[in-house]
């Protein structure tokens, strides 16, 4: 592997982890929590960009990095006796596509004033944007419940 | 592995005294469950595994957006009581707290005292982080989210500066019950006048970024997050609320910072 790409994977990895730690801190995790945290937010974004920077789309590097993020969890929540929500939701902070969710607000605004000749390219973002966003939110979703959908399952609360 | 939560018909039949202690315990864990960021699933699993681990035959659970209904069954009694329930800030700890409770009690470890004692310790955790060491922190993931958008050291330390006083002004309106929106939209517009310096003052090359990073802190993750899992879970109806909750937000940071955009005279998104 060029070293190029694994200092540009590795750097990804730091800030994410602070990125992680801090929203992990927000959520109130317990503190012995803090640090596993923090490696699976910068895990799962690091493979993202990894994955990405090997040519793979967005949605789907974040599908790889989230499924990381959901077994890894499993992982230490087994390890350190606490549910695999606390590791699973803070690692996944990093990876959701919050600055694309307001700026699909933003362009809908915007949309309310512009002219009528300007008006059909800007819906096109609007609507690209919205689209991404939903996707790599189910992405997510699917990820860090995939241990629960293929491994742990557990019988419906019906009978 | 596979999980069976059967109901267990050689367990002693309760009486409705017990079913209603059984009852108001359940919903005492699925409320501060349900106010503190989990998802359905584990909202019913969890009330189910307390309410059986407590004697009951079965446990029918409701979990709406803002009411959790619960009916214990032992034997031929039943009983069945709402709870009104209000959406507070995420707290993984007390999540994590219930979750290790329900299966001490499914183990047998706690009975319906011992259950009540620990519900009571548990809802009146405080947060283990100092504020200001909260805010630094935010200030310091806000600004890594920079770097991971490619902004440069400059827009870092506005970024870090703009959404460390925007989380102040945050906790500072939510502690005095500010609507949660309007408290979003007052919060972004701080952030974006005080990122507005990266372009104001000529810092960097793409103050765009500072804008854009400086107001994640307010980003529903857990809200968009557990909507697309209650989607794939089946949970319908919480999924749709949560995900238009978690919307709403967004449309508000969308607001605030349009708000500043135009007030700074900056160049926008």
């Amino acid at each position: 592997m060029n070293t190029a790409l694994l200092l540009t994977v590795l750097e990804d990895g730091l800030w994410s982890a602070l990125a992680a730690a801090g929203f992990a801190m927000l959520f109130n995790v317990p503190v012995r929590t803090l640090p596993g945290c923090a490696i699976l937010g910068a895990v799962g974004h690091a493979a993202r960009t990894l994955l990405m920077q090997m040519g793979m789309s967005v949605e789907a590097g974040t599908l790889a990095g989230a499924t990381l993020v959901g077994f890894l969890g499993l992982v230490f929540a087994r390890r350190w006796r606490t549910p695999a929500t606390v590791y699973t939701l803070s690692g996944a902070i990093p990876m959701v596509p919050g600055s694309l969710a307001f700026r699909t607000m933003i362009g809908l605004l915007r949309l309310a004033e512009a002219a009528p000749e300007a008006a059909a390219p800007m819906l096109a973002d609007v609507s690209v944007s919205a689209i991404k966003t939903g996707l790599i939110l189910g992405a997510i979703a699917v990820g860090i419940t995939a241990p629960s959908l293929l491994i742990v399952r557990q019988r419906p609360l019906a009978r | 592995m596979f999980y069976d939560q059967c109901s267990d018909t050689s367990k002693p039949p309760l009486d409705r005294e017990a079913l209603r202690d059984v009852i108001d315990l359940a919903l005492w864990a699925g409320q501060l469950l349900l106010q503190y960021g989990a998802e359905s699933e584990r909202i019913e699993q969890t009330i189910h595994r307390l309410g059986t681990g407590l004697g009951c035959d079965w446990m029918d659970i409701l979990v709406s957006p803002n009411v959790i209904a619960v009916t214990t069954i032992s034997g031929a009694e039943f009983r069945t009581k709402i709870r009104r329930v209000i959406g507070l800030n995420v707290n993984l700890t007390i999540i994590s707290a219930i979750n290790r409770l329900s299966r001490r009690v499914e183990d047998g470890e706690l009975d319906r005292f011992g259950v009540r004692k620990e519900l009571d310790r548990i809802s009146k955790i405080k947060s283990h982080y100092n504020r200001w060491l909260v805010v630094a922190m935010v200030g310091l993931a806000c600004a890594s989210f920079s770097r991971l958008f490619g902004g440069d050291a400059a827009v870092f330390v506005v970024t870090f500066i703009a959404s460390a006083v925007a989380m102040v002004v945050r906790q500072e309106l939510s502690r005095r019950y500010f609507n949660q929106f309007l408290v979003v939209i007052v919060t972004a517009f701080a952030a974006g006048v005080l990122a507005s310096a990266a372009d104001l003052l000529n810092l960097s090359g793409q103050p765009e970024t500072a804008l854009a990073a400086s107001v994640l802190l307010l980003v529903p993750g857990v809200p968009l997050i557990n909507a697309a899992e209650d989607l794939i879970t089946g949970h319908m109806v919480t999924a749709v609320v949560r995900g238009i909750v978690g919307g709403i937000i967004s449309l508000s940071i969308a607001l605030g910072l349009l708000l500043a955009i135009s007030l700074m005279g900056v160049r926008g998104l």
